[in-house]
């Protein structure tokens, strides 16, 4: 029998509770409502009493990922309340070293898909990397197609392509918020922060969001678990996963099936090579 | 400012050459006295991999009309791995260009040896002509390029 969305909610705060109260736990990251009824907000449930807070419907899109980086409780572990993608998200935290895995508690919520249209394409939503699971699995979506978009705007010519991605830099409003809520995006100084590099210029004009955007792609492609956080979180609507997951069906096509953040200590693709790798340069 | 297409008008090639094979050709291209296309202009640098992808969305934007990646062929780096990190980046990177709208002709990488200055002459002698069969790149052409580049010429 499955459960529906209340009991869900019920156990989340029940887990939440029993995570605080076993003494190891200092805070307990999920969602929480807000004044608007089709929105939820990241919280960090500190108090049992803030546990009756947090919630469990199809608005809670926010990825918990990042948030397991907050190092504000140094002294004891930090409870993630993970959907699949936040579980895989939190495995490439992992294996990258940016996070250890014993100073988390991960509370697994297998999901069905949110208010987001990116979760259609979903591959995994089950939590891959759990300490608890709650309420039961749910049936995943073998047949999602997650290149469908990739390989028809493939098939346009040059030209067109080009102009569409030049129309949606245009568009870029250079608010670095992708970048923010990715959670391949870790690094504690941005090549984009540091101003006095000259990488990347400040100015929000089609020359500078071309090389904003495609060397967030070369940063992140490799390490993408598609949650497609940035295209949410884009203000003006950008289709950034369109660009990210030309790069994942590259690497898919020329390195073998390639997935990132399952359960296994796997190399980013960029940060290893393989003696028989494709050569098309002899 | 409209660029006239005419028979005068040379293509930018810029070619990374890493400074242990593909240099050493090209040095040896000149010591041979081979004759190849004055449009590349070579910068050398320490290996393959340390060319980063932005270095090439900015060549084009600075009107570089070809962009040209060498280094040692695998197994022959001088720092053991570094072109076949190489070699998976700029496979991606020129997907990623050719989706967006660049021709793949424009961005080109070679494996180069120290001995091979005739290869390396011959690399250039066809991207060029390839480049210029294409004519100016106007794709990702920035703001800031200096306006002559696209005519060939700036120095």
């Amino acid at each position: 029998m499955a459960y529906t969305k209340e009991q869900i909610q019920d156990m989340i705060r029940q887990e939440a509770k029993k995570a605080l109260a076993s003494g190891e736990v200092s805070a307990v990251v999920g969602w929480t409502s807000t004044r608007f009824a089709d929105k939820t907000k990241p919280f960090f449930a500190e108090t049992e009493a803030e546990c009756d807070l947090l919630v469990w419907n199809e608005y809670c899109v926010n990825g918990t990922a990042k948030y397991a980086l907050d190092d504000r409780y140094p002294e004891k572990k930090l409870a993630v309340i993970a959907r699949g993608c936040d579980s895989r998200a939190i495995n490439r935290l992992i294996q990258d070293k940016q996070v250890k895995r014993e100073n988390l508690y991960i509370i697994g919520v297998p999901c069905d898909g949110k208010d987001n249209p990116i979760c259609k394409e979903c591959q995994h939503k089950n939590p891959l990397t759990f300490d608890v699971l709650v309420g039961e699995e749910v049936e995943e979506q073998i047949n999602a197609d997650r290149f469908a978009e990739v390989l028809a705007f493939e098939k346009l010519t040059p030209d067109e392509r080009y102009d569409y991605w030049a129309k949606q830099y245009d568009k870029c409003i250079h608010c670095y918020a992708c970048r923010n809520a990715c959670p391949a995006c870790n690094c504690i100084e941005c090549y984009a922060d540091q101003y006095r590099t000259g990488w990347q210029g400040k100015a929000a004009d089609r020359e500078q969001n071309q090389v904003y955007g495609l060397t967030r792609v070369f940063h992140v492609g490799d390490r993408c678990i598609e949650c497609g956080e940035c295209e949410r979180v884009c203000p003006m609507d950008l289709p950034i996963m369109r660009q990210t997951r030309k790069m994942l069906k590259d690497i898919n096509d020329l390195f073998g099936d390639y997935e990132c953040g399952m359960p296994n200590d796997s190399k980013p693709v960029l940060g290893e090579y393989k003696l028989e790798d494709p050569d098309e340069f002899m | 400012m409209s660029v006239k297409k005419d028979n005068n008008w040379e293509p930018v090639i810029l070619a990374f050459c890493c400074n242990w094979c593909t240099y050493t050709g090209a040095d040896l291209a000149g010591l041979n006295r081979m004759k190849y296309p004055e449009n590349v202009r070579v910068i050398r640098v320490p290996c393959s991999s340390r060319v980063n992808p932005q270095f090439i969305i900015r060549a084009f934007q600075k009107g570089a009309d070809g962009v040209l990646v060498c280094g040692c062929h695998p197994g022959d780096c001088h720092y053991a791995t570094g072109n076949y990190y190489t070699r998976r980046r700029f496979m991606l990177m020129k997907r990623l260009l050719e989706y967006n709208g660049i021709d793949p002709k424009r961005f080109q990488a070679k494996w180069i040896s120290g001995s091979e200055a005739a290869k390396f002459r011959d690399t250039v002698i066809q991207v060029s002509a390839e480049i210029k069969a294409l004519g100016p790149n106007t794709k990702f052409v920035g703001t800031y390029a200096p306006q002559t580049a696209t005519e060939g010429g700036q120095e």
